[in-house]
Order: C-alpha cells, then sequence, then structure tokens
C-alpha cells in the first residue's frame, strides 16, 4: 500500500443525471406499458403483470453478481481500486434486488400457488443466493485494511457466482412448480405473445437503467471514501 | 510439492493425535445432534433414511467447520502459520496438507459418527458398500471449500459466525447429494447411490481445484 494517489475522473458525476432522467422516463413507460397496454393473461388473469417487475428483477440480480465476479477478477489481477468499489456497489445493490425479487415471488406465489413460501428449487436456491451475497457484505463489514478486504471479498466474491448459474438451471435440474424459463429457451423462441415480450423487454431495459443509476452514485461514494481511507 | 504436502499433513495428523480437541469436539457434536434429532422430531421419524442422512451431513459439515477452524487456532496460537507460508510452496503446501489430513480425520469422525447414528436410531443398511462410498466421497468434497472460507475469515471479528455464513451456501450441492445418495444407500437404491457418488466425485475434484487456485492468493 505505497501509493497513496487514486486518479478519479469526474465522468460519473457527468452521466449520473442524464442516467437518472432515462430511468425515470423509461421506468414510467414499462409501468404504463405493464399495467395498461399487455393483454390479459388467458390463465392467470391480471396477476401476471407482476412479471414485469419480477423478471427484472430476477436479470438485475444475476446481471449484479456476474458484475461482482468481474471486478472481484480485476481487483486480483490489477489492485486496481476501481474494481473494488465496483464489486461492493454492485452487490450492494444486487443485495437489494435479490431481496425484493424474492418479496416480489412471494407475492405472485400466493395467488397463483395458494402459499407466500414453498420449498421449491428456485425459491430455495434464490433465498440461497441472497444469504451468500449477505455473507459477502459481512465479510467485507469485518476486514479493517483495505488491501486485505478487498482481496479476501474478491475472493469470495469468484467463488459465491456459482450460485448465478444453479438458481437460473434449478428448475431444469429439479421437479419444480415454478415454470420453466420462458425468454432464455434452449433451442427455441420465447414462449410469450408479441406485446408481452416487448413489455418485458421495455421493464428490462427500465430497470437495468435504475441499476445503472444505482450503480454510479454508490461508486461515487465508494471512491470517496476510498479517498479518505488513503489520505487519514 | 508433493514431499511438502505429505509433511504438512503429517505435521497436522500429529498435532491432532498429541492434542485430539478438533476430533472430540467434532464426533461430540455429531452424537449431541443425533441424540437430540431423535428427542425432537421422535425415533420414528428420525429413523426416516432422508431425515438420518440430512441431518448425519449437515451435522458433519458443522463438524468440518470447528475440526478446520481449530487446525487454523493451532497455527495462530503458535505464530507458525507465517513461518509455513514462507516456505517455497508453502501456500500451496499449507492447503494440500490441511485438506489431506482434514480428510483423514473427517473420514474417522464420519466412521464413528456414522456408527452412532445406525446404533442409536436403529437405522437398517440395505447397501453397505455404496453407503461406505458415498460417505468417502462426500468427505473428500467438504474440506477444500471450508478451508477456503476459514482462511478468508483468518484474524476477523465474530470468525465463528461467519465462516458457516460464508461456507453452506457454498456447500449446498454437495451437501444435497450426499444426502440423496446417502438415502439412496439405505434404503437399497444401489442406481440412485452410485448416481450420487459420481456427482459427489465431480464435486470433490471442483472444490480441490478451487481450493489450489485460490487459498495461495487468499493468504496473505
Amino acid at each position: 500500500m505505497t501509493d497513496t494517489t487514486i486518479p478519479r475522473g469526474n465522468t460519473l458525476p457527468r452521466i449520473r443525471p442524464w442516467l437518472g432522467i432515462a430511468a425515470a422516463a423509461s421506468f414510467v413507460v414499462a409501468s404504463v406499458m405493464a399495467l395498461f397496454w399487455a393483454p390479459t393473461d388467458a390463465v392467470q388473469g391480471d396477476v401476471y403483470r407482476i412479471l414485469y417487475i419480477h423478471v427484472p428483477l430476477a436479470w438485475l440480480s444475476y446481471l449484479a453478481f456476474v458484475i461482482v465476479f468481474l471486478a472481484s477478477v480485476g481487483w486480483l489481477w490489477t489492485k486496481n481500486e476501481l474494481f473494488d468499489a465496483i464489486a461492493v456497489s454492485s452487490a450492494e445493490i444486487g443485495v437489494l434486488f435479490t431481496g425484493l425479487f424474492l418479496i416480489a415471488g412471494s407475492i405472485w406465489a400466493k395467488p397463483t400457488w395458494g402459499v407466500w413460501w414453498t420449498w421449491e428449487p428456485r425459491l430455495v436456491t434464490t433465498a440461497i443466493m441472497f444469504v451468500m451475497y449477505v455473507g459477502y457484505l459481512l465479510l467485507r463489514g469485518l476486514s479493517t485494511d483495505f488491501s486485505r478486504r478487498a482481496t479476501r471479498a474478491a475472493i469470495f466474491g469468484i467463488i459465491a457466482v456459482i450460485d448465478v448459474p444453479i438458481v437460473h438451471l434449478s428448475v431444469l435440474w429439479a421437479n419444480s412448480l415454478h415454470q420453466l424459463p420462458t425468454v432464455l429457451r434452449a433451442g427455441g423462441s420465447p414462449a410469450l405473445d408479441s406485446s408481452m415480450l416487448l413489455t418485458l423487454m421495455v421493464s428490462l431495459g427500465a430497470y437495468t437503467l435504475i441499476y445503472a443509476y444505482f450503480m454510479t452514485a454508490r461508486i461515487s461514494i465508494e471512491r470517496a471514501r476510498q479517498g479518505r481511507l488513503w489520505t487519514t | 510439492m508433493i514431499d511438502r504436502i505429505g509433511l504438512v499433513a503429517v505435521r497436522e495428523l500429529r498435532a491432532e493425535r498429541r492434542q485430539p480437541d478438533g476430533v472430540v469436539a467434532a464426533v461430540t457434536f455429531i452424537a449431541v445432534l443425533v441424540l437430540l434429532e431423535s428427542l425432537v422430531v421422535g425415533p420414528q421419524t428420525a429413523r426416516d433414511p432422508d431425515v438420518a442422512s440430512a441431518l448425519f451431513w449437515l451435522a458433519l459439515a458443522f463438524a468440518t467447520i470447528l475440526a478446520t477452524m481449530r487446525s487454523f487456532d493451532r497455527e495462530l496460537e503458535d505464530d507458525a502459520l507465517e513461518g509455513l507460508v514462507a516456505l517455497p510452496g508453502g501456500r500451496d503446501a499449507l492447503f494440500g496438507g490441511k485438506a489431506l489430513s482434514l480428510t483423514i480425520v473427517l473420514l474417522l469422525v464420519a466412521a464413528v459418527g456414522g456408527i452412532l447414528s445406525i446404533v442409536l436410531l436403529d437405522l437398517r443398511v440395505a447397501l453397505p458398500l455404496h453407503l461406505t462410498l458415498v460417505v468417502l466421497l462426500g468427505v473428500l468434497a467438504l474440506p477444500p471449500i471450508v478451508i477456503v472460507d476459514v482462511v478468508l475469515a483468518l484474524r476477523l471479528r465474530a470468525r465463528a459466525a461467519l465462516v458457516p455464513i460464508l461456507a453452506l451456501p457454498v456447500l449446498v450441492p454437495q451437501l444435497v447429494a450426499a444426502t440423496r445418495g446417502a438415502s439412496a444407500a439405505l434404503s437399497g437404491d444401489a442406481i440412485g447411490a452410485l448416481s450420487w457418488a459420481g456427482l459427489l466425485f465431480a464435486f470433490a475434484v471442483v472444490y480441490t481445484v478451487i481450493g489450489l487456485t485460490i487459498v495461495p492468493a487468499a493468504i496473505e
């Protein structure tokens, strides 16, 4: 830890307001499409509309933890503090989105399956993924030395990503109440009506922009914290 | 490298023989859990192959955590870790030696814990050889991941709480396979037991490769 200068550009603060506007606008468009434009499902009725929240939250929790993995590899490879800032930011946002993903799934399960929670592979593996990344944040919180904390967390971030494909494929590997993959299906086109699919894609885009907005804000905070750490 | 791994493993086993508190704690832990299980769920449910297998593997996972933490505590108490890591190839040898010695210790713990479970719960073992194979491969898959997590949490506050939180979710596939395999062997499903044993072998290989790749980077 001899290098005490951290180059900091001002790109993130410049793009953040624009990202915020884009995220808010696309969220409004996605919500209107999900609530009023997309047709009612023939089997589930209007209850199915929670899909437009649930699936983007699932996608973002996968994305967030894959970013943690990539940033962890980046830290171990280069020891550049930016990668550690990206990893912790993505992990915190990923834990938030995974928690919301579980809650949205539970709200959807009550009218369709009749229970808030059932011991079903997708649910259990998602809950395990949530606990894993809470553990990741705990590991960071308990370490005091910057470099050691970043290295320990990076190693765990690399191991923990194993759970992402397990969560996604759990519905194929075991008998499951949860429906099989609808969009990313092996050897087939998405099993959704075209207007439903378009609404889902707009929702995915909107939530991804929200994730990007949160990331820019959280990375800026982490970089400022790193700066204080190095100067004290 | 093999020589160094052997040296560390022999040193670990000698330390365990002189001061067998890790083994004693692990075996006692399994015995307490088996007794509690039959009290809590009732002897009839406790004898169910699925229930008995699940409890045995969960107990063994916790016993692995106990034994591994004890093994590293011994190094820290004697300030031996720094010396060991400073040797050429010391980090790889440390991981390999610990993994080997813990596997041997855990096989002993699993044998004693397994016999205790069979006797106390009055289990009928339909396929003893298949059960032995499942236990052997299941034990092989346990130490590498637990060692990684113990190393990550080394010298941290609340380490005793943190290590299970980090290790158990990663061990889920191994625990599921080991429980299903043991249950199949207890109930006489030879094909099921062998399929799960194959999966356990794959986990053992994957976890060992992860350990060998990551532990040297994790030890600072």
